[in-house]
């Protein structure tokens, strides 16, 4: 009897929706080759913001693939396969990170041999922070991604082939097994691309804080695209409002905890008045004041009144809206961390935002659809295979 | 016959399903005044009443908003307007540090308040003479049966057309429930006597037993240990010394700080003159600091010359002048070992001016007896 | 493997019992004599909790030197069972509100007995700072209250922010405590057998506490979103109290306490430890009052994988405090956790390694996470591990801080322990108080859980409903 009822049609994406997306990659990609040229160093803090941006979606997005496996979650099954193609984004992670990898001297300051000989405390660090063991760090990242997106991701595309309900099982326990490796991943990328850019600052809780806006890049990314090809008619009719509902509900609570994180960093660090870990807050007063005071609005209240609301997260413009600015949010958070240690180095310390800033949306957005578009071709845009598809997508609330 | 009011008419019914048909069809047939009772909430049944959202939602977030208002005002006006301290260098007005008193509040604001408005004014609570309590009917639902009741005072109320029309929907345990008449009159307003005497008791015995618990019991033994302590207080009488004196005088040989032994005994101006050097430059700086010292402190006997002819007009021996040949011929540190030892009737002013100053008078004194002897070269 | 097994979501009640069922089964404790099981174990607890009393009066009227608190270590044993106990609160409102958020059906069977024993944990825990602050009657003082002395509290003090956030815990989980007993209470009111004059009394008393609550639907719709409402506030609520008890610590500047991860790294912590305290005392529950069917085993792995889950946060906690440390390059960072690991307290150090990093790791195989007598070992262990944690945060950062010349050993004295064994006599005497008087599991709730209660909700390709 159920198997009469259709519960998902595969439909083929638009191709004009990879030549935009293919457009605003090369642009972005255009504007960053003529940044080096006209300001190397801030060409490569740019980049940082891109490597750390594409970090947070394509990592988190597996995060989030991981999360539902290990609660056993049933309303977001539907979602799965959309998280799983985004989190595909890692794969062209090791190319953005080359130019980089290859000049690190060029950005980390810890590399400098002048500060090395004068400044115990940077030299101290130089068993961590060396070229050689940085490298080896992110190989070991690219390949702890790319192990968990084969078993992961990789195990939930064939089975939508196999339609083997037993495949979950062992998905299930690998991804409990990948959220302690996670979460050692996200930290080592968050220490070693944007706190080792002021090396003499450290915070143990900095891992978390990239963690939580990473999983809000990534939540949003997953929101937009879903209600995109919802409305569109790529995805099942029987998606409901209540399954919306439940994204917007996790946005929220993922705005809430960010919040809570960034709070409780920046209270501790202000009480204690410790000038060693204060000046990297110090960093991003003066001219950086009103950007700095600019994120609590636009990463927390905003979103944060939006979102209580219970219209807001029905209503599919409005979650729309929500997921383009908390994405833009996490962007403008990134910013936030790593350019004003570009500014300080030109003893300008005000921020400085032109066409060469203007690389970095471009680039991930442009590499978010052509990367989703280029995985999607030839695959089902929802999880047909797995066993509680049917009961995800009866899912209400 | 009793002359009892029919407060409603009752039947049950045996599952969940059944209990949504009914209130789709109770609301089909327009009955406004009726209410449906189960031992747990079952869900769609809002919709299947008709029953507005609850607006708790909103007044929860109104309430948290009050709440954190309210917070941030007590701790504004506390800390940096009523008793402003200087805590470990923290501005009067430390956002981060009132946010999690804000937080606190907005949340304990919403739920009691919110919840104490909830039983009181959405539900009438405590209400224990509601018709329905004690009946078989209430046992029922409040157990396994799901009710639905069809109050008598709903305009097209008819009690056997109700009767029929529930036994048509399925209800079983067709029931009739009446006011009881003792309760029917009883109004319970928020003026019931019970009440305020309550209130008026509770306040008495709570400000009483403040009152009595920190001004009276706050002082007795062992509370009060506290407030009568061994410790001396500076200028108060005391048994443990034996002159009842709290204070006590430095030990034998203590000095002051910085203190440097002067070592040419008062007699020997020679010694001093020879190894003491003035060490400071006639500047204009040292020559006005010395001349601000001279007119406090040396001028009441010397006179602003030195001349001796002071104002104080020989009510005490004049000091001689500071012009004579015999002073201009002293060297500097016979001058500053007289200041610091004194002279005859000049007491010592080693303890009125620094070592410093006294140098710096010397410098003046000498300006003043380059002063009253000027040659027509100082002049070039 | 059929489709049905691996989409098998064990339901909420083992069995199809009837609502009476379940009513009787529930009430049942409390109309009933105890046996000598409960007598024995509720005289066992007395004696506890009237030893931590006696100490406590010699405490009250001799002072604080009774304890071994000294010049550097001025907190010990007060602070670490204050945060040990308020940790094993937050265990309970997890369950009953976090879990209620995410719509875990499972919680159905323990958030009552959770709700309790948070309330009884905050308690227990709201005496450690009253007590040691000296002279416990001027405590009132702690509140801001306009007073003779035109003086306020501070603010700016985490020392203040605990004394609200406790009082507001305490009292926002009382209430949603409250708030769920109310439609008990009127079951227990409707059907106690009025046999005797205590019946009688019992049945004012429910009826009391009932407040007149009538089961009108009208009356749930507003219930339903009061208690989401309640529950969406206690979650944040529980990460904010254990964070600004944190904060008591993380404002410092003292190596070991000042580091920015203590927020979370507290409250996966108190998750952690607040879980295995659940854990035992459901397990004792369970078995005692026959409620394997709504206990199941299910849940309780359920609980062992949210223990395993947050033991492995707080290992990353660790793991990161110690990195940054030696990153920091701070000597004073180091030595602290160097310290920690081989001076005087590494026996300390140690128990709490093995007992929190280690023992939830067996929790990654199925045998383990479903046999019982295992998960109860596992359980204390972990309670002795956390308590031990706080130990050593406390007492080993300010036994050697910077100036070595400062530095001193704690030890505890006999009040100091009896106060501690105290306090477990006053959490599990009110535990077992609670089970004889009110219903440890929800009878509403349950009912509205089990198979068949709610409407039936036409799956795809069956008709639609709505």
């Amino acid at each position: 009897m159920s198997s009469d009822i259709i519960l998902y049609e595969k439909k083929s994406l638009p191709s004009k929706v990879t030549i935009i997306g293919g457009i605003l990659l090369v642009l972005g990609v255009v504007l960053s080759v003529l940044s080096f040229g006209a300001d190397n160093l801030r060409a490569y803090y740019n980049l940082i913001v891109t490597l750390t941006m594409l970090y947070s979606v394509g990592l988190g997005a597996l995060f989030l693939v991981a999360l539902e496996y290990v609660t056993s979650a049933d309303w977001s099954v539907p979602f799965r396969r959309i998280t799983e193609i985004v989190a595909g984004l890692i794969f062209i992670i090791p190319l953005v990170s080359i130019p980089l990898l290859l000049n690190l001297d060029t950005i980390f300051v810890w590399l400098n041999p002048e500060l090395l000989h004068t400044d115990s405390y940077v030299a101290g660090k130089a068993p961590y922070l060396n070229t050689n063991f940085f490298i080896i760090r992110t190989l070991l990242v690219f390949a702890i991604m790319f192990g968990f997106y084969y078993v992961l991701a990789g195990r939930s595309f064939k089975q939508d082939k196999t339609k083997d309900p037993s495949v979950n099982k062992l998905t299930s326990r690998l991804s409990a097994f990948f959220i302690p490796i996670f979460a050692i991943s996200i930290t080592l990328v968050s220490m070693d691309w944007v706190m080792s850019l002021e090396p003499k600052w450290f915070s143990t809780i900095f891992g978390v804080y990239y963690f939580a806006g990473s999983v809000l890049a990534a939540l949003s990314t997953v929101t937009f695209i879903s209600i995109v090809l919802y409305q569109n008619g790529y995805l099942s009719k029987y998606i409901k409002e209540d399954h919306f509902y439940n994204l917007g509900a996790l946005m929220f609570a993922f705005v809430v905890f960010w919040a809570y994180i960034a709070f409780s960093q920046f209270m501790l660090i202000w009480y204690a008045n410790i000038p060693d870990e204060t000046a990297w807050y110090m960093h991003r007063a003066g001219s950086w004041y009103y950007i700095s005071i600019g994120l609590i609005f636009v990463k927390f209240a905003i979103p944060f009144l939006i979102l209580v609301t219970r219209y807001a997260k029905s209503n599919l413009l409005v979650l729309k809206i929500v997921s383009v600015w908390i994405f833009l949010a996490h962007y403008y958070d990134l910013y936030w961390m790593i350019m004003p240690d570009y500014t300080i180095k030109t003893a300008s310390n005000s921020p400085v935002y032109s066409w060469f800033e203007l690389s970095t949306p471009l680039i991930v957005v442009g590499f978010v659809i052509v990367v989703f578009m280029l995985i999607a071709k030839n695959k089902n845009l929802m999880p047909v295979g797995d066993p509680k598809f049917k009961k995800g997508l009866e899912f209400h609330l | 016959m009793e002359n009892r009011i029919l407060h409603s008419v009752t039947g049950l019914f045996h599952s969940a399903d059944e209990i949504t048909q009914a209130a789709k069809e109770v609301n089909k047939a327009g009955y406004k005044k009726f209410d449906i009772h189960t031992p747990y909430p079952v869900h769609g049944l809002e919709k299947a009443m008709k029953l507005k959202r609850s607006t708790l939602g909103y007044i929860a977030f109104i309430l948290s908003a009050i709440g954190a208002i309210s917070a941030i005002l007590l701790m504004w006006w506390t800390m940096s307007v009523s008793y402003p301290l200087n805590i470990s260098g923290k501005p009067f007005f430390s956002l981060p540090a009132f946010v999690p008193i804000m937080f606190e509040l907005a949340v304990l604001t919403a739920s009691v308040v919110g919840v104490v408005l909830m039983l009181t004014i959405f539900f009438r609570f405590p209400n224990h003479s509601h018709p329905l309590h004690d009946t078989e009917y209430m046992k029922a639902v409040s157990s396994d049966k799901y009710g639905m009741v069809i109050e008598s005072d709903d305009p097209q109320f008819d009690i056997d057309k109700a009767k029929s029309f529930l036994s048509s929907i399925g209800a079983t345990d067709i029931g009739e429930v009446y006011w009881d008449n003792n309760e029917l009159t009883a109004k319970k307003t928020i003026f019931d006597k019970k009440f305020i005497f309550g209130l008026v008791g509770l306040a008495i015995i709570v400000s009483g037993g403040t009152y009595w618990l920190l001004n009276k019991a706050m002082f007795k033994e062992p509370f009060n240990w506290m407030m009568y302590q061994q410790k001396l207080s500076a200028q108060s009488p005391t048994t443990f010394f034996k002159d009842g004196f709290s204070m006590r005088e430095p030990v034998e040989g203590t000095v002051a700080r910085g203190y440097m032994p002067y070592p040419y005994p008062a007699d020997s101006a020679v010694l001093a003159e020879k190894y003491l050097v003035n060490p400071l430059e006639p500047t204009v700086a040292n020559l006005n600091a010395g001349k601000a010292k001279f007119n406090t402190f040396c001028s009441p006997c010397h006179d602003y010359h030195g001349t001796g002819q002071s104002r104080l007009n020989g009510q005490f021996p004049n000091p001689p002048s500071l012009q004579s040949d015999r002073v201009r011929n002293w060297k500097d540190g016979h001058i500053f070992h007289i200041i610091t030892m004194g002279q005859n009737t000049m007491p010592s002013y080693a303890k009125t001016v620094n070592e410093t100053e006294r140098w710096q008078i010397v410098l003046y004194v000498r300006a003043l007896e380059r002063a009253m002897n000027a040659k027509l070269e100082d002049l070039k | 493997m059929s489709t049905t097994e691996l989409t098998y979501e064990p339901s909420v009640i083992a069995g199809k019992p009837s609502l009476k069922q379940i009513d009787e089964s529930i009430i049942k404790p409390m109309n009933e004599v105890p046996n000598k099981k409960f007598f024995i174990a509720i005289s066992f607890t007395s004696t506890l909790l009237l030893i931590g009393a006696v100490a406590l009066g010699f405490t009250f009227y001799r002072g604080i030197g009774l304890w071994g608190n000294n010049n550097p270590v001025g907190w010990a044993f007060d602070i670490v069972n204050f945060v040990f106990w308020v940790g094993i609160g937050h265990a309970g409102t997890l369950i009953s509100a976090i879990l209620f958020l995410f719509r875990q059906k499972w919680r159905t069977g323990i958030a009552r007995f959770a709700e309790g024993m948070t309330i009884f944990a905050v308690m227990t825990a709201a005496l450690f700072p009253a007590i040691h602050t000296g002279r416990p009657w001027l405590d009132g003082y702690l509140f801001p209250y306009p007073n003779q002395h035109t003086m306020w509290v501070n603010f700016t003090s985490p020392l203040l922010w605990d004394v609200f956030a406790v009082s507001t815990y305490f009292t926002v989980s009382f209430v949603f405590w409250y708030v769920g007993l109310i439609p008990d209470f009127a079951t227990m009111r409707d059907r106690l057998k009025v046999n005797s004059t205590a019946d009688k009394i019992k049945k004012k008393i429910y009826g009391f506490l009932s407040l007149g609550w009538r089961f009108s639907n009208r009356h749930w719709a507003h219930y339903e979103m009061m208690y989401l409402i309640l529950a969406g506030f206690a979650t944040p609520l529980v990460l904010s109290v254990h964070t600004i008890v944190s904060f008591d610590f993380a404002v410092s500047i003292l190596p070991g306490w000042h580091a920015t991860i203590f927020p979370p790294y507290f409250v996966a912590g108190a998750v952690f430890s607040g879980f295995a305290m659940v854990q035992n005392a459901l397990i004792i529950i369970r078995k005692v009052f026959d409620l394997e069917y709504i206990i199941t085993l299910d849940t309780l792995e359920k609980m062992n994988k949210i223990m395993l889950l947050t033991g492995t946060m707080v290992g990353y906690a660790y793991s990161m405090e110690f990195f940054i440390a030696w990153y920091s390059g701070h000597e004073a960072e180091s030595f602290t956790f160097l310290n920690r690991a081989m001076g005087p307290y590494a026996w300390a150090y140690w128990i709490m390694i093995s007992c929190n990093v280690l023992s939830p790791q067996f929790f990654w195989f199925k045998k383990l996470r479903r046999s019982i007598p295992f998960m109860f070992v596992i359980s204390i262990f972990v309670n002795i591990g956390m308590w031990f944690e706080r130990f050593v945060i406390v007492v080993t950062s300010l036994s050697r801080d910077f100036l070595p010349s400062s530095w001193d050993y704690y030890v505890p004295t006999l009040t100091d322990i009896c106060i501690l064994l105290g306090s477990f006599g006053l959490f599990f005497t009110l535990l077992l108080l609670f089970t004889r008087t009110m219903p440890v599991v929800s009878i509403a709730e349950v009912k509205a859980a089990i198979d068949g209660s709610q409407p039936t909700h036409h799956s795809i390709g069956h008709g639609e409903d709505h």
